[in-house]
């Protein structure tokens, strides 16, 4: 008779005799597969909660059989951890492999004692700007003096007051003003440079 | 071979110096005590009652750290240190099934309680306590497997005690492969029925 395996954990188990059902038979594989791993030392991580119930089971019944070693270099490392670990919490002393109290100490100040030398260093640079002596500023040299004719200047001594009559004559008065600042121009592209 | 608790005179007057060298600051001392009392805490205290062997490697691992850190409060009475790691190994054990709520039945199953108090003229009370609690679980196993059918018990005992492989165990059964996965699955399930029955059993009987 074929058996109804839904309940793995809390249901009847079979007889030995009875016949597996396809599902039923998946599952055993699926743990005897799991069995194999573990006793390979490679458990896998994940797996569903009733194979981990039943894999708990096998290895209990292996455990009080004294089949299951701890190996030598796994033991050493959690001795190693568990020193380490216990240092943290206490102010004794230790040596060899696991971090002695005060390197641990140290390690734990190192961050603040960085923070605390770089805030000093800046606050210092700070006072040192504002306390400083402000350095002699260069003497700016003499405006070199140039002709009055390469100057913007007024044009009142070309003209001097203009007559009332002569009012409406600006178009002189302009190219009067023109050629006197043409004469300029003309100074100052043939100077090429030279100090006048 | 791990090492095995301390058994010879010598031996506990070792284990009674580095524990004082240790109570003196120097946590140094107590490797030695914890590389020799490793593999019976994990074989015969916290892997029976976790069946886990990752959680089993965490609690060994915070049971030696709770030692180191606690050695101070630890008093020296002329045996070894051995029972006092054994109790935390026990509570935290407990710590793991309360906070994971998971299968109780397993560490209820293994609860009892080997005698504290051994001869002192033969100080040889680590070896004997890890000696009884391995004793005292393989009876509990023997009497969990003699309930359950006579083909599962011999599937658990080819596959699980004797580490057979899985073809081997069929050969020896005169099954196929397929069908002695069959056979060490519901073997197991049987047994864990009927471990936890007697576990519940044991406790109202105020065991």
């Amino acid at each position: 008779m074929a058996t109804d395996d839904d309940d793995i954990l809390t249901g009847p188990v079979p007889k030995p005799e009875a016949e597996p059902t396809q599902s039923e038979r998946m599952k055993a594989k699926t743990f005897s597969e799991l069995v194999d791993k573990t006793l390979a030392g490679r458990t896998p991580p994940a797996m569903s909660a009733d194979d981990r119930a039943l894999l708990e089971v096998a290895t209990v019944i292996r455990a009080a059989s004294g089949n299951v070693e701890l190996p030598a270099a796994r033991r050493r490392s959690l001795v190693e951890d568990a020193l380490r670990q216990a240092i943290g919490g206490t102010g004794s002393q230790v040596s060899g492999s696991a971090v002695p109290i005060t390197r641990g100490r140290a390690r734990r100040w190192a961050p603040w004692a960085i923070a605390g030398g770089s805030t000093l260093v800046a606050a210092a640079a700070i006072l040192m700007l504002w306390l400083r002596v402000p350095p002699k500023m260069p003497e700016l040299p003499t405006q070199a003096s140039v002709p009055t004719e390469w100057k913007s200047r007024p044009t009142d001594p070309l003209f001097g007051p203009i007559a009332r009559e002569s009012a409406g004559d600006a178009t002189t008065r302009i190219d009067a003003i023109f050629a006197d600042r043409l004469d300029g121009y003309r100074g100052r592209r043939l100077a090429r440079g030279r100090k006048p | 071979m791990a090492l095995e608790p301390a058994t010879s005179v010598t031996e506990l007057e070792q284990e009674q110096r580095q524990v004082e060298e240790a109570q003196a600051g120097n946590l140094d001392a107590m490797r030695p005590i914890l590389e020799r009392y490793a593999q019976p805490l994990y074989g015969t205290v916290i892997l029976p009652r976790l069946g886990d062997t990752a959680s089993a490697e965490e609690v060994l691992r915070d049971t030696l750290a709770t030692a180191v850190e606690k050695i101070r409060r630890f008093t020296w009475q002329g045996k070894s240190i051995y029972p006092w790691l054994r109790q935390i190994a026990i509570n935290k054990v407990y710590d793991v099934h309360r906070q994971s709520k998971r299968s109780r039945r397993l560490a209820d199953a293994m609860v009892h309680e080997v005698p504290m108090e051994t001869d002192p003229e033969t100080h040889a009370d680590a070896q004997l306590m890890a000696d009884q609690e391995r004793a005292s679980h393989r009876v509990r196993i023997d009497d969990a497997r003699v309930s359950i059918a006579e083909r599962y018990r011999q599937a658990i005992e080819l596959r699980l005690i004797q580490e057979l492989p899985r073809e081997d165990c069929a050969k020896k059964l005169g099954v196929t492969i397929g069908t002695f996965d069959v056979l060490l699955f519901r073997a197991v399930r049987a047994f864990r029925k009927q471990f936890g029955e007697r576990a519940e059993s044991g406790e109202s009987d105020g065991d």
